[in-house]
């Protein structure tokens, strides 16, 4: 009995023992937890807690409001307006659905490719402009899901989406993790097609521009201007992009009501600084006036500067592109239409196209010999129309009898300047002097639209080209053979003549602007010359024949002169080639364009004896300087020289086809409120 | 003294005296903070607000009280004598589970009623777990010596679930059958020798184990243990997140419903496996600390009572219990703490699931029936 009982006790002292080895264990296992909590939770916890901030923080770019461009009257030409950007993320953040749920729900979503199907549903959603447009769409998305790199992040595919765009994709819960639209602004030109070629336009950066850019400028889906102010002020116009940063989920996706401790951490915005204003010095009313005046020419080109600054204050190239078509879908046809169109509404003609001057390229002849001290301006010669030289024959529009130097210029007469060429030496060597002391052959500097050099030639240039002729400096001498410049460089030539031989760089842009209004930047008078390039007696010469072009009965712009306002000025009437005619097209006419007929030009300047602005007007195959070109010049001149004796705010707008009021005539009363 | 003196005391306070308030204190604490986290975990995953599983949890707990309550009421004693019928019942499931069970994350572990996918089912591995404690219990309450027969028969009695259970394939559960088992036997049978000889053995197989029968996925786990760095695009995503989660919540967490790793759904099993990172992430290293403290008390309690019990089958039970306890807790916590490879292995309680909430209960239930016998003989 008692040994039973002692071997109870025993085997109980046993188990309390064993139970308290047990307990012990425990006691250290769940310690050794406990130290391991304290591991990850107070010695690693600032760390572990800032791996786990990386998970939900995303930080994404806000575009800077651009720059917007004004006329030199405050008018804005370039603006923004609220719009719908689409953007993509090509390889979004997913779960891998073919593997087992036990295995998706252990791993991390990973960044695939959109499906093809999913690429479909969203081109359904939205409008295109027609099948290439949609394809190219379609082709953007499929380069960038490919590209491992770019395709991670957010990418704006498509911008200015409608209201309709808008309604129908952002119901669309299935494509909350790859497809975004954010509230942006599109850009928009309140005077279209008037000012598109001032103020260029914007196209998507290209992967080659994109490639050039400083890294981290710009990023893929990024809009640039491509032509214009919006591309030579680039920098100025686009501002500096701000960061905004927001709470994502597992997937990727915003969320839109995250926890108080995920905002605390996240990084401060930063807003974006808007870009600058461009002032420019052009007076949106004339280049209204240059609008009517050059209505109907198939293509052509006016220029209206200030001689004394430079400063551009019509600048028009018809026909043109409104820049607002590019803020939108293009079709293919549309596009392929201005493409192939022979106006070439791409080509601003006041600076990128080249021209033969005709003869409002005498002044630079006249010029050269008036540099040679045995050339005497009044010994006449006697014009018959004809000239023979080299066994060719060399011929005028007409018959101009006995002409000095002025009255040939004031005829226009060609048959004087052959002779000059013949037997007075004006060779081409020292018209290439004369012409480039005014900036003939080189870029004038303006600073838009790719400007053209234009061609002064030598003889080394002509050889070069085949055989030099004697009969090219005949040819040269009166603005044809192969010299070639832009209307702009011909603003340029009259200014000088005008002011006295100051050869101006002309300017569009009057100032730059912060955002808020503070001045960055003014543009001043820039010229290529310290000196004058005229003595004032050739000067007074040049002038007097100039102003005898407009005002003396045998004078070819006689007949359009103003009554408000003694202009000088020079037609041209510039000869195509006949391989000009000929290497186009078999058919000279083209959509009722007479491709045989001459380029018309008109360059003046008023009032004729206190210059102020000069007008260069082209007429691509137009006819002559004095039917087609002149009239336009002088109706910008009328408007903003002429009829400023009527008080300086009468003219105001006036709807297309009613002609500025002359001097003494009462404006039209509803005429001037338009808008 | 007094009391002998005084009137008998009413049902109503015998009853009283017959609870065992430290487990059902504990309890009940336990499943508040469980609760609190899943509906938190339900936030991620489109539930939360005490509904969806929040709410078939607490429908669980409900049932699982009932039956807590109805075992406890129960002498223990009864158990002794069904033992076998139970074990038989809980390796019948098994068996039917490896012929018509559903599928869940790819293993076989469900039973369902009500055709395929049906909300009603339930998974036998888990009642499983308890009828072992019971035939163990007896088993080695029958074995009055040492003798290697009576080893034998635990041994066979222990293996035949866990070999349903792994081929299921639940490695992770079959693992812990066998856990529960060995630590029953260590305790009332083992002698030190016997022990370490077991120790070498387990060495020896988890070798061959780990070079002949892993399959690939679980040995991309251990990998991914070892180094979840390198894996974090893959299996060690699931790690790294976890562990975000629990330096997340610091010393004092990020509060209830407040941490972003749970919140934005960046902890993947956040209402099953790894429950209790979103629980180290709100509550921090103090509540993590605390909620680890109740549940060793938990399992200190039940070997208190284990020493405390009438008899050797009472004494065995608790241990089984308290072994019972201890292993999912340490094996659940550790695996999010990176002790151990990922596996899936509920945390009692935490871990939505109904057939873990019961049968926990379930055993707690066998636990006061127990301490009840011990007070009032």
């Amino acid at each position: 009995m008692s040994a039973l009982r002692e071997q109870e006790r025993q085997a109980k002292e046993a188990l309390r023992k064993r139970l308290n080895i047990a307990l012990g264990v425990v006691v250290v296992v769940f310690v050794t937890l406990i130290a391991r909590l304290f591991q990850l939770q107070i010695l690693e916890g600032e760390h572990l807690a800032d791996e786990a901030e990386r998970n939900f923080i995303e930080t994404v770019d806000v575009e800077a409001p651009r720059g917007r461009i004004f006329d030199a009257k405050g008018r804005a030409l370039a603006t923004n307006r609220p719009a719908y950007t689409l953007y993509i993320t090509a390889r979004p953040k997913v779960i891998d659905p073919s593997l087992s749920e036990q295995e998706r729900r252990r791993t991390k979503p990973k960044r695939e490719p959109i499906d093809d199907d999913s690429i479909d549903q969203l081109t359904r959603l939205l409008d295109f402009a027609g099948p290439v447009d949609k394809a190219r769409f379609v082709q953007d998305i499929e380069r960038l899901r490919e590209d491992e790199r770019n395709g991670r992040y957010q990418y704006a595919i498509r911008s200015g989406l409608s209201d309709e765009e808008y309604a129908r994709i952002v119901t669309r819960s299935d494509f909350e993790n790859w497809v975004e639209i954010r509230r942006s602004s599109k850009r928009y030109y309140p005077e279209g097609e008037l000012a598109a070629f001032i103020t260029g336009y914007m196209r998507q950066i290209s992967a080659e521009e994109l490639e050039a850019a400083p890294p981290g400028s710009y990023r893929l889906g990024d809009r640039v201007g491509k032509t214009g102010i919006e591309r030579e002020r680039e920098n100025d116009l686009r501002g500096r992009p701000g960061k905004h940063s927001r709470v994502v989920n597992n997937r990727g996706v915003p969320v839109s009501s995250p926890p108080e401790a995920a905002l605390e951490v996240l990084p401060e915005d930063e807003e974006p600084i808007p870009g600058q204003d461009i002032h420019l010095s052009l007076d949106m009313d004339l280049q209204r006036v240059a609008a009517e005046a050059m209505a109907g020419r198939k293509a052509a080109a006016v220029v209206a500067m200030e001689v004394d600054t430079g400063r551009i204050i019509a600048m028009l190239s018809v026909p043109s592109v409104d820049p607002n078509k590019w803020e939108g879908p293009i079709s293919q046809a549309e596009y392929e239409s201005w493409l192939n169109s022979p106006f070439k509404p791409f080509v601003d003609k006041s600076v990128q196209e080249m021209y033969f001057p005709g003869s409002t390229y005498k002044v630079v002849s006249a010029l050269t010999m008036l540099n040679d001290p045995a050339f005497d301006p009044d010994a006449e010669v006697e014009c018959e129309r004809v000239i023979k030289y080299g066994g060719v024959d060399f011929s005028d529009t007409h018959r101009c009898g006995l002409v000095d130097l002025d009255e040939a210029i004031v005829q226009s007469c060609n048959v004087y300047f052959f002779q000059l060429a013949i037997d007075q030496g004006l060779t081409l060597a020292k018209m290439k002097e004369t012409a480039e002391l005014f900036g003939l052959g080189d870029r004038t500097g303006i600073g838009i639209n790719a400007e053209a050099r234009g061609v002064v030639p030598d003889e080394a240039i002509e050889t070069t080209q085949g055989q030099f002729q004697k009969g090219t400096t005949l040819n040269v001498a009166i603005g044809q053979g192969n010299v070639k410049s832009t209307v702009l460089q011909v603003a340029v030539l009259y200014a000088a003549i005008a002011n006295g031989g100051y050869v101006v760089t002309p300017t569009l842009v009057d100032r730059v602007e912060t955002f808020d209004g503070r001045l960055v930047f003014q543009t001043e008078p820039k010229f290529r010359n310290q000196e004058p390039v005229l003595s004032p007696d050739q000067r007074d010469r040049l002038h007097n024949a100039l102003a005898g072009v407009v005002n003396s009965e045998t004078g070819t712009a006689y007949s359009v002169r103003l009554e408000s306002v003694r202009v000088a000025g020079k037609t041209g009437t510039a000869e195509v080639g006949k391989e000009m005619q000929t290497s186009r097209t078999d058919v000279a006419v083209i959509e009722g364009w007479d491709t045989a007929e001459d380029h018309a030009w008109f360059a003046g300047y008023a009032p004729a004896d206190d210059p102020e602005i000069v007008v260069v007007a082209l007429v691509a195959h137009g006819g002559t300087g004095a039917d087609a070109a002149a009239p336009i010049v002088m109706r910008l001149i009328d408007y903003h020289v002429g009829s400023r004796g009527a008080g300086e705010d009468s003219p105001g707008r006036r709807a297309p086809g009613v002609p500025p009021a002359l001097p003494g005539q009462e404006v039209l009363p509803g005429a001037e409120s338009e808008d | 003294m007094a009391r002998l003196l005084g009137p008998a005391p009413s049902p109503v306070a015998r009853t009283l005296r017959q609870v065992d308030w430290v487990v059902l204190t504990l309890t009940i604490a336990i499943c508040s903070l469980a609760v609190l986290n899943l509906n938190s975990a339900g936030i991620a995953r489109g539930y939360g607000d005490w509904s969806g599983k929040v709410r078939s949890q607490l429908l669980f707990m409900g049932i699982g009280a009932v039956a807590m309550g109805v075992v406890a009421s129960i002498n223990y004693r009864v158990f002794y004598r069904a033992s076998y019928a139970v074990y038989a019942l809980g390796v019948g499931f098994l068996l039917l589970v490896a012929l018509v069970g559903d599928t869940l994350n790819s293993a076989e572990r469900w039973i369902s009623f009500g055709g395929e996918g049906s909300k009603f089912g339930f998974q036998p591995s888990e009642p499983m777990k308890v009828a072992l404690v019971i035939i163990v219990a007896r088993v080695l309450h029958d074995a009055k010596d040492r003798k290697a027969r009576t080893l034998l028969l635990a041994g066979a009695l222990v293996l035949l679930p866990a070999v349903f259970v792994i081929r299921q394939p639940d490695l992770s559960t079959g693992i812990i059958l066998v856990f529960i088992g060995l630590s029953m036997v260590a305790v009332h049978q083992l002698t030190w020798r016997a022990m370490l000889i077991l120790l070498l053995v387990a060495v020896v197989l988890f070798g061959l184990g780990w070079s002949f029968s892993m399959e690939g996925y679980q040995q991309d786990r251990v990998e991914a243990w070892l180094d979840p760095e390198a894996h974090a695009d893959g299996i060690g995503y699931q790690i790294l997140q976890g562990r975000w989660a629990v330096g997340n919540g610091g010393f004092l967490g990020r509060g209830v419903g407040r941490g972003t790793q749970n919140v934005l759904g960046f902890v993947p099993y956040g209402d099953s496996d790894y429950a209790f990172a979103i629980y180290a992430e709100e509550w921090g290293f103090l509540g993590s600390t605390f909620l680890i403290a109740l549940y060793t008390s938990l399992v200190l309690w039940a070997i208190n009572l284990a020493s405390q019990a009438e008899d050797r089958f009472g004494s065995v039970l608790c241990t089984g219990i308290a072994a019972y306890l201890f292993w999912h807790v340490v094996l659940n916590i550790g695996i999010v703490l990176e002790f151990f490879p990922n596996s899936g292995l509920p945390l009692p309680f935490f871990t939505h699931g109904g057939s873990n909430v019961v049968s926990t209960m379930l055993a707690l239930g066998l636990l006061m029936s127990v301490s009840r016998s011990r007070k009032f003989r």
